[in-house]
């Protein structure tokens, strides 16, 4: 609970309808789209950058935590009130401020939905490359602050990529633009830092970001494989093959069955993996690519293959994979989707790992994922009403992270650290490697008023497993 | 300045040079990190120089894992030898920096220095996923990893690309390397008219598959390659109607690097406009589609300024690349300090609080 005189100052900054604090109404900002929740003691609604500055700056003076926020699709429990505080909402910033067709870029509040940029692109004949799986939902604010990818980041790249400016509110309140749609600016790369900084450092208020003109030629083939090993050689060959796929998505035979019986979207349920395989650029280069993706898929065992031949197809194959977690609801109601990256040639290791984690847990795992990247996402699917089930969710999930790491991974591609895996970090880093990125946590905001408790290990939250296996973190080091 | 002569120190591992750079701090000693050199004119003189700390030691690749199309290696490797290693799986790192051949990798992230081949695959910032340095408390400290994709803390690879060296020394980088193209072609077009050349370019730049380089040079040339599956790239040579050129026309222009020599930087669009600002004759080659032009600008600081102001006005910048030092010290090499140098220097406090790393070289 806040007092009542800071509810009314930040009223003042508002508007009355705009500070929600009566208990009901806050449990709806209590989660993001992870596991874990915890109830803001305030949500405030900004509409402009000049109220979310001023709402900092009452915070700062009270010593208030703030979680900037956008749709809540985040993964990790970024936009979990850990802390309490505000729960700063961006969302009502959702003004597509300008399309510049001629410099090829959009400059976007950060509560405009990823899909609706897209959207509006298309009519100048551009796009906006990072495409999360929640492109309906997610916004480009969360989007920059989770430094998010998705399927065709392969080749496009991931978000700090596109980004080419923003406007940010730091701890202080102040307002500040960082680098701009000018290369190689002056100084140091603020707005590299910030990106993907998970609301630890800033509140993002405008984002600039690069657009790309829509490929003339598109071609998107789906095919099926024996088994996930055959399948994950297949991504391999394609790669050493020095082909590099606008995408290249993975969903095994759980995933597959959900998906069909959901989308009939033509997927094979016989397999034990399936491949969706998509090249765009002009005519010539989607032809001759295609062939060369047939003839190595082919070589290792590839079958069933199928190209979308028109639009309407290649929006089905993609829907299949898109909306795949929805259709995991078929299986069990509930599901921990992790996210962890590997070396794409140890696919085939880590995923054999997953399975047996799986089965030991006595928990369906269906994999949906972005193979050519190497970033997996074990699914963990399971029935919240049955009993104790969440510790052995949360063990399987950290095993398999384990695993993950074992192999010279990293803890996440694409779904951010946040709260779920904080307690993990010191498996990949030292003590140092922690301290120097703290040290720029430190520069930026003083206080440790944004999005606390996030990203860096929180010894007073019990993490029963973590102390026996910090051990191993050095010998999974990178170098 | 103060002229002193410096200690010139060339370690042979990470740990040593992390330990040379701490005791350097310890005792107030001003440290100038050194690679290959190539970009030495950079920036402002180093206010003072006690300890020059070379990389070159550090010349290993410590892991190229052809399959993950990833590589690690140490700093002072140039980059033609990591060039070479990653030939051998038909893969290489796009990077092609003037005053070549010479820079290693660690420079080449420190000045953040590109090439044409920017034009389509972006700078090292865009490929560089993981990232080594020693700090001058001794500490060595990772971020990132060997992996493509990686949200996993803070992206400190970042805060140290194109940082000269003011917080931390490089000694070691990760980067996702690329396939050689399928297909490779080269094409030229001169012109009498500077209008014709950029009509030209812009009919390039603006072909459904874009090239993957392509250098305007203020004589009306104007060169262009493209990569790509075989019948894409043959049909755009054809759509374009250059003459074919020579491959090693790329490795000639990379040796560029004149003795007064600017970059200027502005939004794509405004580029053109920028470059009629500079002298009747001026020398330049440009990257119209990076928005960024080299000027060999001879000796007179008056038309400098007068370029800056116009560069600086369209949100872009003016650096000396290289120069004499009395010109460097007359125009700075920086120009303008950018509007959040207070935060920048609230990062430099961070990381390097006793100010012993380059001082004079950066903006902080």
């Amino acid at each position: 609970m806040l007092p009542a005189s800071v509810i009314e100052e930040l009223r003042r900054i508002v508007g009355r309808e705009s500070v929600i604090d009566s208990a009901n109404d806050l449990h709806i900002f209590e989660r993001d789209a992870s596991i874990e929740g915890a109830l803001p003691d305030a949500v405030v609604l900004a509409a402009t950058t000049a109220q979310v500055s001023a709402v900092i700056k009452v915070a700062a003076k009270h010593h208030i935590p703030v979680v900037p926020r956008g749709a809540g699709t985040g993964l990790s429990g970024g936009a979990v009130t850990i802390r309490g505080g505000i729960a700063l909402q961006v969302t009502r910033m959702r003004r597509i401020i300008e399309i510049d067709t001629v410099a090829q870029t959009a400059l976007v509040e950060p509560g405009v939905v990823n899909q609706e940029l897209s959207l509006a692109a298309a009519s100048h004949g551009l796009f906006y490359a990072p495409d999360p799986s929640s492109q309906k939902a997610c916004t480009i604010g969360g989007n920059a602050a989770e430094n998010s990818g998705g399927p065709h980041c392969l080749y496009y790249g991931v978000t700090t990529n596109h980004v080419l400016g923003m406007e940010v509110v730091l701890a202080d309140g102040s307002v500040h633009w960082v680098s701009g749609d000018s290369p190689d600016r002056i100084g140091l790369d603020l707005c590299g830092v910030l990106v993907g900084s998970e609301g630890t450092l800033c509140a993002i208020t405008k984002i600039k970001v690069r657009l790309l003109r829509i490929p003339p030629s598109v071609a998107t083939l789906l095919a099926a494989f024996p088994t996930i090993e055959t399948a994950s050689h297949a991504v391999s060959a394609i790669i050493a093959r020095g082909i590099v796929p606008a995408a290249l998505e993975m969903m095994d035979r759980v995933t597959v069955g959900a998906v069909e019986a959901h989308y009939r979207a033509g997927y094979p349920t016989d397999a034990g993996a399936v491949l969706l395989v998509e090249v765009d650029g002009i005519a010539e280069s989607t032809r001759e690519l295609m062939s060369a993706v047939r003839e190595v898929l082919a070589e290792n065992e590839g079958y069933a293959m199928r190209e979308a031949q028109t639009p309407a197809e290649r929006d089905l194959l993609w829907a299949g994979r898109k909306g795949a977690i929805g259709a995991l609801g078929r299986i069990k109601p509930n599901y921990y989707l992790h996210d962890g990256v590997v070396p794409r040639s140890r696919l085939p290791q880590v995923l054999s790992a997953v399975g047996e984690i799986g089965e030991h847990y006595k928990l369906p795992v269906a994999n949906v994922f972005h193979a050519g990247d190497g970033n997996l996402h074990p699914n963990i699917l399971f029935d919240l009403r049955d009993r104790d089930v969440l510790p052995q969710v949360e063990g399987a999930g950290e095993e398999m992270l384990r695993a993950v790491v074992e192999l010279g991974g990293a803890l996440s591609g694409e779904h951010g650290i946040g709260l779920e895996k904080s307690a993990f970090m010191p498996w990949v880093f030292t003590p140092d490697d922690l301290d120097a990125m703290q040290r720029v946590k430190r520069a930026l905001d003083v206080d440790g008023l944004l999005n606390p408790g996030k990203i860096f290990p929180d010894p007073s939250r019990k993490h029963v497993h973590l102390a026996g296996r910090t051990g191993l973190a050095v010998e999974a080091k990178w170098w | 300045m103060v002229v002193t002569t410096p200690a010139v120190e060339k370690p042979a591992t990470a740990e040593e040079l992390a330990q040379r750079l701490h005791q350097a701090a310890a005792s107030g000693s001003m440290v100038v990190p050194v690679g290959g050199g190539r970009a030495a004119g950079m920036g402002g003189a180093p206010l003072r120089c006690d300890v020059e700390l070379h990389t070159t030691r550090l010349d290993r690749v410590l892991e190229h894992s052809q399959a993950d199309m990833v590589v690690s290696v140490e700093a002072g490797i140039k980059l033609e030898a990591l060039q070479s290693e990653l030939g051998k799986a038909g893969q290489f790192l796009p990077l092609d920096p003037f005053n070549s051949p010479g820079h290693t990798i660690g420079g080449l992230l420190a000045t953040g220095w590109t090439g044409p081949l920017r034009q389509r695959y972006g700078s090292a910032r865009d490929f560089l996923i993981g990232i080594r340095v020693a700090l001058p408390d001794g500490h060595l400290v990772s971020a990132g990893g060997r992996v493509v994709k990686n949200v996993s803390g803070y992206d400190m690879m970042k805060l140290h690309f194109g940082a000269m060296g003011s917080l931390g020394v490089i000694v070691a980088a990760s980067f996702k390397v690329f396939p050689r193209p399928l297909h490779d072609v080269t094409v030229e077009s001169r012109h009498g008219s500077i209008e014709d050349a950029w009509a030209e370019a812009t009919h390039a730049l603006e072909l459904p598959l874009a090239p993957a380089a392509l250098e305007l040079f203020s004589d009306g040339r104007v060169l262009a390659r493209f990569f790509g599956s075989p019948d894409a790239v043959n049909r755009m040579v054809a759509e374009l109607g250059w003459k074919n050129a020579d491959a090693s026309v790329w490795t000639e222009h990379s040796r560029r690097g004149p003795e007064s020599w600017a970059r200027i930087t502005v939004p794509q669009h405004a580029l053109r406009g920028i470059l009629t600002t500079l002298p009747a004759h001026a020398q330049w080659w440009a990257s119209p589609g990076s928005g960024i032009a080299n000027w060999s600008f001879g000796n007179s600081p008056a038309d400098v300024r007068k370029a800056r102001a116009a560069a600086e006005a369209a949100h872009g910048s003016l650096v000396l690349m290289a120069s004499p030092a009395e010109i460097a010290a007359q125009l700075g090499a920086w120009g303008t300090p950018p509007r959040t140098i207070q935060l920048m220097g609230r990062l430099k406090q961070a990381f390097d609080p006793t100010g012993i790393l380059n001082p004079g070289r950066f903006v902080v």
